[in-house]
């Protein structure tokens, strides 16, 4: 098992070389697609390799030079990795335009870097039905700039494939993270987000057949329960959550159960529908993802049953559920989408008693000595 | 029953040794660079002031950013736990517990019976901590005692606003040098932890019952403490010696884990 999830992780760390490796074994091109939710499935059937861009945790030496100063991790990792050449065997990139932070700094790119294919997509920020005509739209902008880059048709059947493929792959994702939620402890959770990471940036198909093997070494290991504090980790929105902070909070003597990462829940709770026109349900399928931050739901804001922050709601629905004790928050530091919901979602936290805590992360975000009295104080708050 | 608490923070190491329910002794030492070799100092300081040695100790826990460094204690215990169990024994009616040391400040929230419900540590740099007026003490070239009584004289708090320890210490350079008067740059100087402070202790939602007690080094700074006591409109009570108190609750912590493996 060990000696999988490591092959997944060397796999992760190599990713920008492994894209060369990639391209001069299959003679195929490649589109990087920065976090989150873009729609790979459309790049996948035009005959490309999509591979989700993780930009790099070390300093930032060169991109603080063309950025706000208050640029999140995820903005300022990739566009470090853009402008340290790490970028330059990609074909193509795209984008979703989540945030504004994305908007603006992916219209940067395009100016400081000439790619054979660059795409933006605009997504509706409001989660409720009238929304659906433009995202449709946009996934119809997505597709013809596909074929009209590759001068292949995106045909019904060939999407339907490839979504059926990528359904797959989330569908063995949620059976590994199932074994950390009934055999707690077995998989380290910093393991865990890196084994996912690495089926955004491998071949589905190979990556499939990893799982698998994965999925059955890991329910045959040898499994000794314990009493831990079962904890949900969430925050983060985009980009890969700091190994030491998830190992400090193992190491300190909780297990993590249950995260809302996009290198983890969000990225495989939910599949696309397979029926019908493929392109109208994958509309569907963005709408009807799990809450997340960047995202506003105006039906909650009106009628009897509203709620301040249904982000918080499915936090607080997820720990009840699932007999975890508390949550830890990842507060991604200049990460305006999860800070304006911060508020709320603590809020929603409080009413709901469930015992949390906030810790900072991030580039520059703190000394790692803090965070571990920040993680112990908290379960021994927990265990009390 | 002997048992030991060992506080190892970032500027001095504290160990209690605390014989039955209410004897005890303890001791202080800078910390210096060697973790290990510090820690059994102060703790066989404080057993020797007991009249004990360092094997007579049955248990010893250990708290403080050097905990991990202690192994002869038989358990690490955050120093938030710590230190509400170290007020509370002293205090049972303390609510709010506000500990400003050499390189952090917390504020811990304890329900009726004791139970950390809520903290809050400083964000990532010495503001806000003991750190900040040593060095600004050291700016100004008096001690951390004279610049509290220097701020007591002032006649006209001026504002200090970098928050950073660094920046203020230019800022305290480039006041003298527009000769600014001592007094008013260490009543400014106060004023800035105060407010960082209150904000931390604010941020645990303190509610407006209950005592609130402050420990930590910076507890001795009679200056400090009435300001904070005046921003939160609220009494604060300083223990006799508030240095001691989380390694208080570490040896009470050693003393409830006895006999229990
Ligand atoms: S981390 Fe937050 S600010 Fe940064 S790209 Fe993601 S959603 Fe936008």
């Amino acid at each position: 098992m060990q000696l999988i999830l490591d092959k997944l992780k060397l796999r992760y760390s190599r990713r920008n070389t492994e894209i060369v490796k990639w391209k001069d074994d299959t003679g195929g091109k490649v589109i990087g697609c920065l976090p989150m939710y873009f729609p790979e499935e459309f790049v996948h059937a035009a005959g490309l390799l999509p591979v989700t861009l993780f930009g790099d945790d070390g300093p930032i030496a060169h991109a603080n030079r063309h950025l706000m100063t208050n640029a999140c991790g995820a903005v300022r990792g990739t566009f470090e990795d853009l402008l340290l050449g790490k970028y330059d065997d990609l074909d193509g990139v795209a984008a979703v335009l989540i945030c504004d932070q994305v908007r603006f700094f992916f219209q940067v790119w395009s100016l400081d870097h000439e790619f054979d294919f660059f795409h933006q997509m605009w997504r509706p920020f409001n989660i409720d039905q009238s929304s659906r005509p433009f995202l449709l739209n946009e996934l119809k902008r997505l597709k013809s700039a596909l074929e009209e880059f590759t001068g292949n048709a995106i045909t019904p059947d060939k999407l339907c494939e490839s979504i059926r493929l990528f359904n797959e792959t989330r569908s063995l994702m949620r059976a590994l993270n199932d074994i950390r939620k009934t055999r707690p402890g077995l998989l380290k959770a910093s393991d865990l987000v890196k084994a996912i990471a690495a089926g955004m940036i491998m071949p589905k198909e190979e990556y499939n057949s990893i799982l698998k093997e994965l999925i059955t070494q890991t329910r045959d290991s040898d499994y000794e329960s314990g009493e831990k504090p079962k904890v949900m980790v969430c925050g983060h929105p985009c980009g890969m959550p700091e190994e030491e902070i998830l190992d400090l909070i193992e190491e300190m003597g909780a297990v993590i159960v249950g995260d809302d990462f996009f290198t983890g829940s969000r990225y495989f709770s939910v599949d696309v529908p397979c029926s019908g026109d493929p392109v109208e349900a994958y509309a569907d399928f963005l709408l009807n993802l799990i809450p997340c931050t960047t995202y506003h739901y105006p039906q909650n804001w009106i009628g009897q049953d509203r709620s301040i922050s249904t982000y918080g709601d499915y936090v607080a629905d997820h720990v009840r559920e699932n007999g975890i004790q508390g949550v830890i928050l990842l507060r991604e530091m200049y990460c305006d989408p999860f800070d304006l919901e911060f508020v709320m979602l603590k809020k929603k936290l409080e009413e709901r008693n469930i015992v949390h805590i906030t810790l900072n992360t991030g580039h520059e975000a703190g000394s790692l000595e803090t965070q571990r009295t920040r993680i112990q104080g908290y379960l021994e708050m927990l265990n009390c | 029953m002997i048992v030991a608490g060992v506080d190892i923070g970032s500027q001095t190491s504290k160990a209690v040794v605390l014989k039955g329910d209410n004897i005890y002794r303890s001791a202080l030492f800078p910390t210096g660079t060697d973790l290990y070799a510090v820690a059994r100092k102060v703790v066989e300081n404080a057993a020797q002031e007991l009249g004990h040695t360092f094997d007579d100790i049955q248990r010893i826990v250990a708290t403080g950013y050097g905990r991990v460094s202690v192994p002869f204690a038989a358990d690490t215990m955050s120093e938030i736990t710590c230190n509400a169990v170290g007020a509370y024994h002293f205090y049972p009616d303390a609510r709010v517990i506000v500990d400003i040391g050499g390189q952090d400040s917390k504020a811990i929230k304890l329900n009726d019976e004791g139970k950390v419900v809520n903290f809050a540590m400083n964000d990532k740099c010495a503001a806000g901590t003991g750190r900040f007026l040593e060095v600004a003490a050291e700016t100004l070239g008096v001690s951390v005692a004279e610049l509290a009584a220097l701020s007591r004289r002032s006649g006209n708090r001026i504002r200090i606003s970098s928050t950073c320890t660094v920046f203020a210490q230019t800022e305290i350079v480039s006041l003298i040098a527009r000769r600014t008067p001592q007094e008013d740059i260490a009543a400014g100087l106060h004023e800035s932890i105060v407010s960082r402070v209150y904000g931390l202790v604010n941020s645990i939602g303190p509610g407006d019952t209950g005592r609130v007690v402050m420990t930590g080094g910076v507890a001795r700074n009679d200056a400090i403490v009435s300001l904070l006591a005046n921003a939160m409109k609220r009494e604060i009570t300083v223990p006799e010696d508030p240095q001691i108190v989380t390694a208080f609750g570490a040896a009470l912590v050693a003393r409830s884990r006895v006999g229990s493996e």
